[in-house]
C-alpha cells in the first residue's frame, strides 16, 4: 500500500490513542468511594465510563460514516459525530448520577479538592460533608467530564474513520479494532491516576497528565504498528474484499 | 460428660477440595505449549481446541490474579479487560500474518499466526514497564511487566483459539466475514475477559486461595465452550459443535460443583436464608 497512507494509519492511531488517554484523565472518576456518596464523580470505574461513553460514539460515528456510500467519508465531520456521541452518553451518565446523589442520598454535589468553583466561583468547602472528598458531579466537574467524553470519542471515532477509510477495512473490523487500541489507553491512563479524579481541576490532573500522556504514545504507537503491518499484508492475501 | 461430647463433635474433619493446579511458572508453560499446538493446528477437532481454551484463560486468570492481588486501585476488570483488548489487535494482525502463503497459511501446519501472539507479547511487556516504572506511571507491582506480556499474550491466543473453534480455521478468508463482519469478535471479547477477570473479582479478599479461585476459571471455560459450541454447529455442523458442547458441559457441571463444594467446606459456617434449599 502506499507508504503515506500507512503513516497516515499510524498517526491516526497515535493521535486517537493520546485523545483516548486525555479523556479518561478528563472524566470525573469516583469509583468506589463514590458509590457510598463520599468522593466526589461517578460511581465507577475510568474504564467503564470511557468504553461506554467510547462505544456510543463509534454507533454514531459509523452511522455517520454509512452516509458516504462510494467515496471517502469526511474525516473531520465523523470523529466530530464520535465525539458528540461520546459526550452525549457521559453527559446522561453524570446527570442520572447527579439526581440519584441529590435527591436520593440527600446531598450536594461540591468538589472535594478545590475551595472554589474555578469556573463559576461558587464556594465549594462549607457545603462539603466533614471527613468526606466531596460528592456528585459539581458545575466543574460536569465540564470537564463533557469535554473528556468529546476528547475520548473524537479519539476513537478518528481510529475508525481512519481505518476505514484509507485502510479499507470493513465497518465491524474497524470498530473492533478502534476499541481494542482505545481499551488499552483508556486503562493504562486508569492506571495512571490511580482510580478517583475530580477533572482538569484536581491538581492530580497537572501532576500526572505528562506522563499519561506519553505512556498513550508508545502504547499506540506500538499498537499502530501491528495495525499497519496487518493493513500492508492483508492485500497481498489476494482475497478481495475489506478487511 | 457434655464437656466430652462437645470436644468430640468439634474436630470434625472438614475435607479440602484441593485439585493441585501445578505453580505459576508450570502453568504457564502448559498453558503456551497447549495454545500454541491447538493454533498452529486448525485441523484439529473444536473439542480439543476446546481445551486449548480452557488452558490459555486459565494462564490469563491467573496472571490476573497474580498482578492484581497488590491493588490496581482501578478494579480487578480493568486488567482483564486490558488482556482482551491488546487480545484483539493482536489476534487480528496474527490472524492476517498467518494467512500469508509463504509463512504456512492455508497448509497443515500454520505457524505464522504466533508473530502476532508474540509481537502483542513484547507491547504488553513495554506497556508494563511503563506502567510499573518510577519515572513513568509508578503502580510497584511486582511482576506487572511478566503479568501483562503474559495477558497480551494469553488474550491474543484466545482470540485466534476461539475464533478457530467457531469457524473451523482461523485463516483471515474465513475469520474476517463469518467471525469479525457478524460480531462474534465482540462476544469473544467479553467471554474470554470474563474467563479471566471474574476467578479473581468475585473471590478476592484475606482467605483468597489459588486453589480454589482459578477453579472458577475453568468453569467459565466450560461456559464458553458451551456458548461457541453452539455457534460452531451453526457454522461447522453438529459433528463439530456436540462434542464442544459436551465437553463445555462436563467441565462445567464438573468445576462448578467442585467450585461449590470448596465454598462450602472452607467457609466458617453456612447459614440459608431459607429462600431456596440449601445443600445442607
Amino acid at each position: 500500500m502506499d507508504p503515506i497512507i500507512l503513516v497516515l494509519i499510524l498517526v491516526s492511531a497515535i493521535i486517537g490513542g493520546i485523545l483516548a488517554s486525555l479523556g479518561v484523565h478528563l472524566l470525573p472518576v469516583g469509583g468506589a468511594p463514590a458509590a457510598m456518596a463520599t468522593a466526589t464523580g461517578v460511581a465507577t470505574g475510568c474504564v467503564m465510563l470511557m468504553t461506554g461513553s467510547a462505544v456510543t460514539g463509534l454507533f454514531t460515528a459509523s452511522a455517520v460514516a454509512s452516509f458516504w456510500e462510494f467515496e471517502h467519508a469526511n474525516i473531520a465531520l465523523v470523529a466530530l459525530s464520535g465525539g458528540v456521541g461520546a459526550m452525549l452518553m457521559i453527559g446522561w451518565t453524570m446527570l442520572i448520577a447527579n439526581l440519584l446523589y441529590v435527591f436520593g442520598a440527600g446531598i450536594v454535589p461540591v468538589s472535594g479538592r478545590v475551595a472554589v468553583d474555578p469556573i463559576t466561583k461558587e464556594s465549594q468547602t462549607e457545603y462539603k460533608t466533614p471527613r468526606t472528598d466531596g460528592h456528585g458531579m459539581p458545575n466543574v466537574s460536569y465540564i470537564s467530564g463533557m469535554i473528556g467524553g468529546f476528547v475520548g470519542g473524537f479519539g476513537g471515532a478518528l481510529i475508525y474513520v481512519t481505518l476505514e477509510n484509507y485502510a479499507h477495512f470493513s465497518p465491524a473490523t474497524a470498530g473492533i479494532v478502534a476499541i481494542g487500541i482505545f481499551i488499552a489507553n483508556a486503562i493504562l491512563a486508569a492506571y495512571n491516576i490511580g482510580g478517583t479524579i475530580e477533572g482538569f481541576h484536581d491538581p492530580k490532573f497537572k501532576e500526572r497528565i505528562g506522563v499519561g500522556l506519553f505512556a498513550a504514545f508508545v502504547v499506540s504507537l506500538l499498537c499502530g504498528i501491528l495495525v499497519v503491518v496487518a493493513v500492508e499484508i492483508f492485500p497481498s492475501l489476494g482475497l478481495g474484499g475489506a478487511l | 460428660m457434655g464437656e466430652e461430647e462437645k470436644a468430640e463433635e468439634k474436630p470434625e474433619e472438614k475435607e479440602k477440595f484441593t485439585l493441585h493446579f501445578p505453580n505459576e511458572n508450570n502453568l504457564a508453560i502448559i498453558a503456551v505449549i497447549a495454545g500454541v499446538i491447538v493454533s498452529i493446528l486448525p485441523v484439529l477437532p473444536a473439542f480439543v481446541k476446546g481445551i486449548g481454551a480452557i488452558l490459555v484463560i486459565l494462564w490469563g486468570a491467573d496472571s490476573v490474579r497474580k498482578t492484581a492481588r497488590y491493588g490496581l486501585g482501578t478494579g480487578v476488570p480493568s486488567i482483564g479487560v486490558l488482556a482482551m483488548g491488546y487480545g484483539i489487535v493482536g489476534g487480528v494482525t496474527g490472524i492476517v500474518i498467518g494467512s500469508v502463503p509463504a509463512l504456512g497459511g492455508g497448509g497443515i501446519v500454520e505457524p505464522g499466526v504466533l508473530v502476532g501472539v508474540v509481537a502483542v507479547g513484547v507491547v504488553g511487556y513495554i506497556s508494563g514497564i511503563l506502567a510499573n516504572n518510577e519515572k513513568f506511571i509508578g503502580m510497584k507491582i511486582p511482576g506487572l511487566e511478566r503479568g501483562m506480556a503474559e495477558l497480551g499474550m494469553a488474550g491474543a491466543l484466545a482470540v485466534i483459539i476461539e475464533s478457530s473453534m467457531i469457524a473451523g480455521t482461523w485463516n483471515a478468508a474465513v475469520v474476517i466475514p463469518e467471525i469479525i463482519e457478524t460480531g462474534v469478535i465482540a462476544l469473544i471479547f467479553i467471554l474470554a475477559a470474563f474467563g479471566m477477570l471474574q476467578p479473581f473479582n468475585s473471590c478476592l479478599g484475606a482467605d483468597e486461595r489459588r486453589g480454589r479461585t482459578l477453579l472458577v476459571s475453568v468453569e467459565i471455560g466450560g461456559l464458553n465452550c458451551i456458548i461457541f459450541g453452539v455457534l460452531a454447529s451453526l457454522i461447522q455442523g453438529m459433528a463439530q459443535g456436540v462434542p464442544l458442547i459436551a465437553l463445555g458441559a462436563i467441565t462445567w457441571v464438573l468445576f462448578y460443583s467442585a467450585y461449590v463444594r470448596a465454598c462450602l467446606n472452607e467457609a466458617h459456617s453456612v447459614v440459608g436464608t431459607g429462600l431456596i434449599k440449601t445443600m445442607r
